[in-house]
């Protein structure tokens, strides 16, 4: 009876913490979404209520300055190809460098974790030298910047996930008769499912939001992904809130599809299954 | 062995290409033109030696966002790991609502940096200022208009749209613990803080690991949310790192003695976090 | 040795027949030839106008193609530019400010002093570009500023602008205002955005520095300033701080008022009665409220011991060519430039679209006149020659606003003593024109 009672109050006092939380952090949410469907007169003078007069006008004229459906085909394009080829080649990477001990995988596992440190606008200007001449300057090339930038954190997340799958399971695979190959393809990589998706998420949303990098290569009016053409709601003094508060709920839309999608499908690892 | 070796570089080609173009050589041309008098438009620049590391260590203001930085960083580690750990936590018991609790935390993860500044602005001037003079709490007005309030803000939003973020990689961590050894403990009548102190927390050691460094290395380079938030401001009480580095470059003219900035904050920030790792490794357990 | 000299005399022909068709291909009008024109501008406030002028221009000049790229966001122009170039993709036509980025990019600037606008052009506006003796920039557009107040809270509170011609008229103006708060429906006279460094930093100081630098060129060349009139600085801010928009009653919390707060939440709304701003703010007010963007007016800001009446009049950028592109597209991109202000067409776009103030003659017509109350006062002292010049386009590069502007918000604060700001001032000068 005793710890029946006990499970009931800490399973209410979790639901109601859970609660909360879940309010506080929707809170920013509300207020954007509120302020979105009102006039811009509105919006400065009745920050926090609900739209007197609601307006779709916010949307109508964010949705032609951002040449939605172009940003939209660009965004997706090149986030998913860019995620991608992250997962695959740097899931290859860290499996590598976490079954070999060496020296010389220390020492590239050392260098991935080193660049997470380094500040973009310290290698902008030469990163962007370099990129011109060798051609890079376009959507193409802003896909190997993007595996470029973004393997230290995969590699370091897949890294340190690896460690918990047995090496075991490599070496049955060989007795097998795999070669490296197929055994990181069809032993492995399965395995890696929760942190692939994890990966994917993580990187999905930085290369989906980031601005400055594309800002900086892709100058092709035509190729403009939603961030950049965003930008334009803010100019040099003057902030378009509710423009950029209607634009900012169309950008964000494929996002929260994907992840909640996504995160239905981390599962269990099925290690504990194949050991036995 | 030889056919080992092929398949390792292999293996690592891709990534190890695309990291030295896109990474290294710049990075190695940056600390060049550090010793340099370039300003970042010119091609034929003069070497002058340390002369910009002097100029760069002497400048007050690189020491004063230093310091800011710092008390920012630690600030950042402590909350948002908590926020992270304990979010995550909440999310893997059983129960039905954890998919719809886990979009909503890591939602705000997908607003991007300098938006989400912007929108954190006008948050703290517009919206708190309305609700402080409607329920008459002082302390809701003003905000941004110094150093602590400021400091306070940066850390608030890290938080929000973060813990999600740290939220996932624990839940990857936390999914990946053997059922039985729950189960085991559970029949061995273990409560449930004696579970996460002795199963939980070894076991998620990986993740810990990985967060932290995340949260050390993001906080040390925030920008974005830093120009948008307060753009240094008031009177630079606010300028981190990053924006001092960008600053010096850009606003200041003086590209040299920018990219020896960089390189100072690269070394130090390097050190602090390969530290971290390191004892970090050590005390993590293999299943 | 035959076939030496026949692959000679080969390659001397095909020499020739190239040099004759290259020759052929520029003597005919470079009219017949595809060009490309890049543009890489800063002000994203016009970037709806610039492409519609672009398309307009396209229309009529069918080889020319013409690409606007603006930087958004509130970024760094000037990095931005500086990243541009970097990447081997430079544009053909972009911005520069005034003496010092003239002298940063004197390698990248096409000379322009033979353009038939530079006639045109208003006196003292094309010093700032001009460099041995050569011309690099084309104004962008006039701006001016000072206080702008709300024309009916005035006229509620019976006070006459004509009336207000010195610091002191100023002050008491707005001691009337201040004691009709309640009834003219205000939360103060005054909001001052103490976040925006180039406001105080920039622009107020101006009103200062202009008697004592003379102007832009001259203020880039000195190499000290002796900040004589920081007095009348230290009176303008003062009495702007006393009666400011406190968002909690502090004058700390000045700081954190930016552009926004000040032109859209209070003065746009009716809440302040006077702001420290200049003609481009009318499409902002506009955004809010009709009726107060058509009902403001400009005062100019009084300087004591200084003569009364002026207002500060400037080119904030100026349109450069890229000299290193070829002759067909440079001749494309600066035809495009002159037909922009002095075509009919442009002029009208250049009134009505982007809502600038022209910095050339030649808009006299009555359909070329500005539409909004402050251009057209900016304009009317402009004409009768009351203005002074914009001296802040010669200032140490940062010093303006990371460095005055800063030390103004430690003194909005009470963390920096007056006196130890002129020094700063004084020494932070000299340092950089070392």
């Amino acid at each position: 009876m005793h710890k029946r009672n006990k499970n009931i109050i800490s399973l209410s006092v979790i639901t109601l913490l859970s609660t909360i939380l879940g309010l506080l952090f929707l809170s920013p949410f509300y207020i954007i979404i509120v302020n979105a469907f009102k006039t811009k007169q509105e919006l400065f003078e009745n920050t926090l209520s609900f739209p007197i007069t609601y307006t779709l006008d916010n949307f109508k004229e964010a949705f032609n300055d951002l040449d939605f459906g172009n940003s939209l085909f660009h965004s997706l394009f090149i986030t998913v190809t860019s995620v991608v080829i992250l997962i695959i080649f740097s899931s290859m990477a860290a499996w590598m460098l976490e079954r070999t001990k060496s020296k010389i995988s220390n020492i590239i596992l050392m260098m991935f974790l080193a660049s997470m440190i380094i500040p973009f606008q310290a290698v902008m200007l030469p990163l962007i030298r370099l990129m011109g001449q060798l051609n890079l300057l376009n959507v193409g090339g802003i896909i190997f910047m993007y595996l470029g930038f973004g393997a230290s954190m995969s590699i370091f997340l897949y890294h340190g996930f690896l460690k918990s799958i047995p090496k075991e399971l490599d070496e049955a695979a060989m007795i097998d008769g795999c070669n490296k190959f197929q055994t990181f393809w069809y032993i492995i990589f399965p395995l890696l499912k929760p942190i692939s998706i994890t990966v994917a998420i993580l990187n999905t949303v930085w290369i989906w939001n980031d601005y400055l990098l594309p800002s900086l290569v892709i100058n092709n009016p035509t190729t403009l992904t939603i961030p950049l053409k965003t930008f334009f709601f803010f100019g040099e003094y003057t902030k378009q809130w509710n423009l950029a508060l209607a634009g900012l709920i169309l950008d964000i839309i494929p996002v929260i599809i994907f992840y909640s999608f996504a995160q239905k499908h981390i599962i269990k690892s099925v290690t504990d299954g194949s050991i036995k | 062995m030889k056919k080992k070796h092929i398949s390792f570089w292999c293996f690592l080609a891709p990534v190890l290409i695309a990291y030295i173009l896109v990474q290294l050589v710049p990075l190695i041309t940056g600390i060049y033109y550090s010793f340099t008098n370039w300003n970042g438009i010119k091609s034929n620049v003069t070497w002058i030696g340390i002369k910009n590391y002097v100029t760069a260590l002497k400048d007050p203001t690189f020491t004063s966002s230093f310091i800011f930085t710092l008390k920012f960083t630690i600030l950042s580690l402590i909350v948002l790991n908590c926020f992270g750990f304990g979010l995550a936590l909440l999310v893997t018991r059983k129960s039905k609502f954890n998919n719809f609790l886990r979009t909503i935390f890591f939602m705000p993860n997908l607003i991007g940096g300098l938006i989400l500044g912007f929108i954190w602005q006008f948050i703290f001037i517009q919206v708190f200022s309305s609700i402080g003079s409607a329920i008459h709490q002082h302390w809701l007005l003003g905000w941004l208009s110094d150093g602590n309030t400021g400091l306070a803000g940066l850390v608030i939003i890290m938080a929000w749209q973060m813990s999600g973020y740290l939220m996932v990689i624990y839940i990857a961590s936390l999914e990946n613990i053997p059922s039985e050894l729950t189960e085991a403990a559970e029949i061995d009548g273990a409560s449930a803080l004696q579970k996460i102190k002795n199963i939980t927390i070894p076991l998620v050691r990986p993740a810990f690991t990985v967060s932290i460094f995340l949260t050390l290395s993001n906080s040390f380079k925030l920008y974005d949310q830093n120009l948008s938030l307060t753009a240094g401001g008031p009177a630079n009480s606010t300028e981190m790192l990053a924006m001092n580095i960008y600053n010096t470059a850009f606003q200041f003219n003086l590209m040299g003695v920018a990219q020896a900035k960089a390189v100072i904050f690269f070394l130090v920030v390097g050190a602090i976090s390969l530290t971290q790792v390191y004892f970090s490794k050590k005390g993590e357990v293999e299943v | 040795m035959r076939k030496i000299k026949k692959l000679t005399a080969l390659a001397c022909v095909l020499a020739l027949g190239t040099g004759l068709f290259t020759g052929c291909g520029s003597s005919s009008s470079s009219d017949s030839k595809n060009v490309t024109v890049n543009i890489f501008q800063f002000k994203v406030e016009a970037k709806a106008a610039l492409d519609k002028a672009v398309k307009a221009y396209e229309a009529d000049h069918k080889n020319v193609t013409i690409n606007v790229e603006t930087v958004g966001g509130g970024q760094d122009y000037g990095a931005a530019l500086k990243t541009k170039f970097a990447s081997g993709n430079e544009p053909t036509i972009y911005n520069i400010g005034g003496p010092q980025d003239t002298l940063d990019w004197k390698d990248k600037l096409e000379d322009l002093s033979n353009q038939p606008w530079v006639s045109k052009a208003y006196t003292g506006t094309l010093d700032a570009v001009k460099s041995d003796g050569k011309l690099y920039g084309m104004p962008f557009d006039l701006e001016g500023y000072g206080f702008i107040y709300n024309k009916a809270i005035f006229e509620k509170a019976g006070i006459d602008p004509s009336s207000i011609k010195s610091y002191d008229d100023l002050e008491k103006a707005v001691q009337t205002l201040d004691s009709q708060k309640s009834q003219l429906g205000i939360d103060s006279v005054f909001a001052l955005p103490g976040k925006e460094t180039w406001v105080t930093g920039l622009h107020l100081s101006n009103a200062v520095l202009a008697p004592e630098l003379k102007d832009g060129v001259s203020a880039f060349k000195a190499k000290t300033i002796d900040f004589e009139y920081n007095g009348a600085l230290k009176k303008l801010l003062d009495l702007q701080i006393k009666y400011a928009y406190k968002p909690d009653g502090t004058n700390k919390s000045i700081n954190s008022v930016d552009y926004s707060t000040q032109v859209e939440q209070k003065f746009s709304l009716g809440k302040v009665a006077i702001i420290q701003q200049g003609n481009w703010i009318y499409g902002t007010v506009e955004g809010v409220d009709k009726n107060i963007a058509k009902n403001m007016g400009l005062l100019p800001i009084p300087v004591d011991g200084v003569k009364d009446g002026c207002i500060p009049v400037g080119v904030p950028m100026y349109w450069a060519v890229n000299k290193d592109k070829d002759a067909a597209t440079k001749k494309a991109a600066e035809d495009f430039l002159n037909w922009l202000y002095t075509s009919d067409k442009g002029k009208q776009m250049i009134i009505h679209d982007f809502d600038f103030i022209p910095a050339f003659k030649g808009y006299d017509s009555s359909s070329l006149q500005p539409e909004d109350p402050i251009s057209k006062e900016v304009l009317r002292y402009s004409n009768e020659k009351n203005t002074i010049p914009w001296v802040f386009m010669g200032y140490p590069t940062g010093w303006g606003q990371n460095q005055l502007g800063a030390d103004i918000q430690k003194y909005i604060s009470g963390d920096l003593s007056w006196d130890q700001l002129v020094q700063n001032a004084k020494d932070n000068w000299a340092a950089a024109r070392k």
